[in-house]
Order: structure tokens, then sequence, then C-alpha cells
């Protein structure tokens, strides 16, 4: 019963939350399948018996490190974009005719492009909702989207690149040096650690 | 009184961090001109992006430009040797191809299953075909309960893709690399 009662709860929830706003539903869910494909990528390693304790050891605070990057980089990168056309729109910096009209009608004209200025908190908001809201919700779509794109695309894979050669340069190192930490059960050449290391460390796309 | 001293002084710190950024939001609007949309087909165009756009399409948009973004950015990373950076082309171009093709059709597949599993009840409508109906809705043809039918269905997605991506996307990604990289080999 208690079951139920929760999962009706999560959907009304849901409804209420992301009904109006596809914008920030897009940057919440990219946020959780980032989180979902982390632990996917964690629990790979975790639960892999052909990788060494010792291994392990140095593989999982990496994923963890490179899901942070990951989930850091999409969120701060992706929600600033949204809140930035939000706000665009709600203080009438970027409008439609009927939503300017409808402000120069309620006298708030001069109120355009002042940060503390929301037009849905004005008292007859009803009148122009019909209107304003698919237009918002499409700006905060495109934003969503252009974000995630930077994001995703740009901004991580470089910064994982950065990360990952200086782990794989680490790495090398500590193979040359003969530490037991690095020694592969199996035996690896370097070449060969190199190919996997890179089929590891490539790109960045989340489930 | 250190209590309160110390959370005196970390709401005067919060606010002075308000007060900057809300400068600095007032600067760039202040900076930016006022732009309004005259033309009937960009504001339709806007407002249908908000409508259909869903994470599905927002994958497929994700993955597309993937593909002109991230394999000219690995062949062009000097962190690494020749080969290393082949290998790593090849990879990325295998994870884009898989990760997009089984992105967008899952997440696609799940908005269309909550669409058939969150029908208004009725006489007619079998009840499991309510199961995920939020309470005390009467239309399901507003654009709020599609978002809504959207954020279920991706949500539902990514729990199935935490399996597929071990049961599909890691083979297929596998399969995919060798063969660019046999066909690198080939063309040298």
């Amino acid at each position: 019963m208690n079951l139920i009662n929760s999962f009706s709860s999560f959907k009304n929830v849901l409804y209420k939350n992301y009904g109006e706003n596809p914008g920030t539903m897009l940057v919440h869910t990219g946020v959780l399948g980032w989180i979902l494909s982390s632990l996917a990528q964690v629990s790979a390693v975790v639960f892999n018996d052909k990788i060494s304790p010792e291994q392990k050891s140095f593989l999982i605070p990496q994923e963890i490190a490179d899901a942070a990057v990951n989930i850091l980089s999409f969120y701060v990168i992706t929600s600033s974009f949204k809140r930035f056309a939000s706000k665009l729109v709600s203080t009438g910096k970027l409008t439609t005719k009927p939503i300017k009209d409808f402000l120069k009608n309620s006298g708030k004209s001069d109120c355009i492009g002042n940060s503390s200025f929301n037009i849905e908190s004005l008292p007859n908001f009803g009148i122009i909702k019909n209107e304003y809201r698919p237009f918002k919700n499409g700006v905060d779509v495109i934003a969503s989207v252009i974000g995630s794109v930077i994001s995703c695309n740009i901004v991580t894979p470089i910064v994982r690149n950065k990360y990952a050669a200086k782990k794989q340069k680490q790495a090398i190192a500590r193979m040359n040096a003969n530490t037991p930490q690095m020694q592969s059960p199996r035996g690896i050449s370097i070449e060969d650690y190199q190919k996997l290391s890179a089929m590891k460390y490539s790109g960045s796309m989340r489930v | 009184m250190l209590i309160v001293f110390i959370h005196l002084g970390g709401n005067m710190a919060f606010g002075s961090v308000k007060i900057y950024y809300q400068n600095v939001q007032q600067k760039v609007l202040n900076f930016l001109p006022n732009s309004e949309y005259t033309s009937p087909t960009s504001v339709k165009f806007i407002k249908n992006t908000g409508e259909k756009i869903s994470s599905a399409e927002q994958r497929l948009i994700l993955g597309a430009s993937a593909l002109m973004s991230q394999p000219f950015i690995d062949s062009h990373n000097r962190n690494v040797d020749e080969k290393t950076r082949k290998v790593s082309v090849a990879r990325t171009i295998a994870k884009i191809i898989a990760g997009t093709t089984t992105g967008f059709l899952i997440r696609k597949g799940c908005i269309k299953g909550i669409k058939a599993l969150s029908q208004i009840p009725g006489p007619n409508v079998p009840k499991y075909k309510t199961i995920f109906t939020p309470k005390n809705i009467k239309d399901n043809k507003t654009d709020a309960f599609a978002q809504y039918r959207n954020a279920m269905g991706t949500i539902v997605a990514l729990l199935v893709m935490m399996f597929t991506n071990f049961a599909i996307d890691a083979p297929l990604t596998r399969f995919l690399t060798n063969r660019l990289i046999k066909k690198q080999e080939e063309n040298q």
C-alpha cells in the first residue's frame, strides 16, 4: 500500500514539476542519465573478476573522478544556459509581439530587462499566459539543448582527454618503475596498455 | 552565541554572493539588446520546439553534433601518441553510433509506452492503461500532460538503459570499434 502511495505521489510530483517546465526536465533527466551511466561504469569495474584488487583500487577512484567531471560539467553548463534563457524571457528582454504589447498595456515597458522583474508575477498575467508559456518553454528547451551540446560534445571531451592523458602518463611511468600496483597478472606490453587506455578514454557519451 | 554568529556570518556571505550575482546578471541584461520575434514562422518554430522536443530528440541532436565535434577533438589530442589517437577516434565514433542509436530508440519506445499506459480513466479503458496516469487528470491533450509523459518515459528509459548499456551498447561499441580499426589499418 505504501509503495502504491509513493508511486502515486511520484507521478504527481513529476506532473507538477515538469508539466510546464520541459527545459528543466531535460536538464534533470540529463543529469540522471549521467549519474546512472556513471554508476554502470563504476559497477562494471567493481564487479569485474578479471580486474585485480590492486587495479581496482586505481580504477574505481578514477571512474568516480571521471563521473564527477561529466555530471558537473553537464549540470553547470546546461542549467546555466537554461536559466539565462528563462531570465531573458521572464524579464521581457526576449519577447513576441503580443507579450510586448501586453507589457506596454500593463504600463511595465520600463521594467523590461530588469533582473528582478518577472512577467509571471504580474497580477494580470493570466491574460498573456497562453501566449507566454509555450514561447518560454520553447526558448528553455532550445537553450537546454544548446547547453547540453556544448557540455557533452565540446567541454567534456577536452577536459576528459587532458585528464586521461595525464593518468595514462602516470600509469606508464609507474609500469616502467615496476611498481607492483600496475603490474598486470597476465602481463601486458606498454603498447597494449596504451591501446586499452585509448579504448577506455575516448569521447564521453552517456547512455 | 557562536552558532548565532556563524549563522549571521553565513547569511551575510550568502547575501553578498547573491547581490554580486544579481549585479553581474543585470550588467549582462543591460548589455544585450531587446529582441522581439515578429515573424510568425520563428515564433511557431520556438513554440513547437518546446512541445515536440523530448529527451529522445535531444539525444539524437547530441549524437549528430557529437559525430561532428568529438572525433575532431580526439584526432587533435596532442597529449597522446598517433596510434592511441587513431584508436581513440575509432572508439569515439563507435560509441556515438551505438549510444545514439540505442539511446534514441529506447527513449522513444519508452515515451510511446508511457503514452499508452497513461490514459484518462473511463468505462472503456482497462485499468492497466491508467497505471501511469497522475491523480485528478481529466484532459490528456494539454501540453503539461504531454511533457509529463515525456518525463516519465525518459525516467523509465534511463532505468531500461542501465541494462541495455551492458547488453547492447558495450558489445555493439566493441564490434564497431574493431571494424573501424580494421578499416583504418586497411587504408594505411
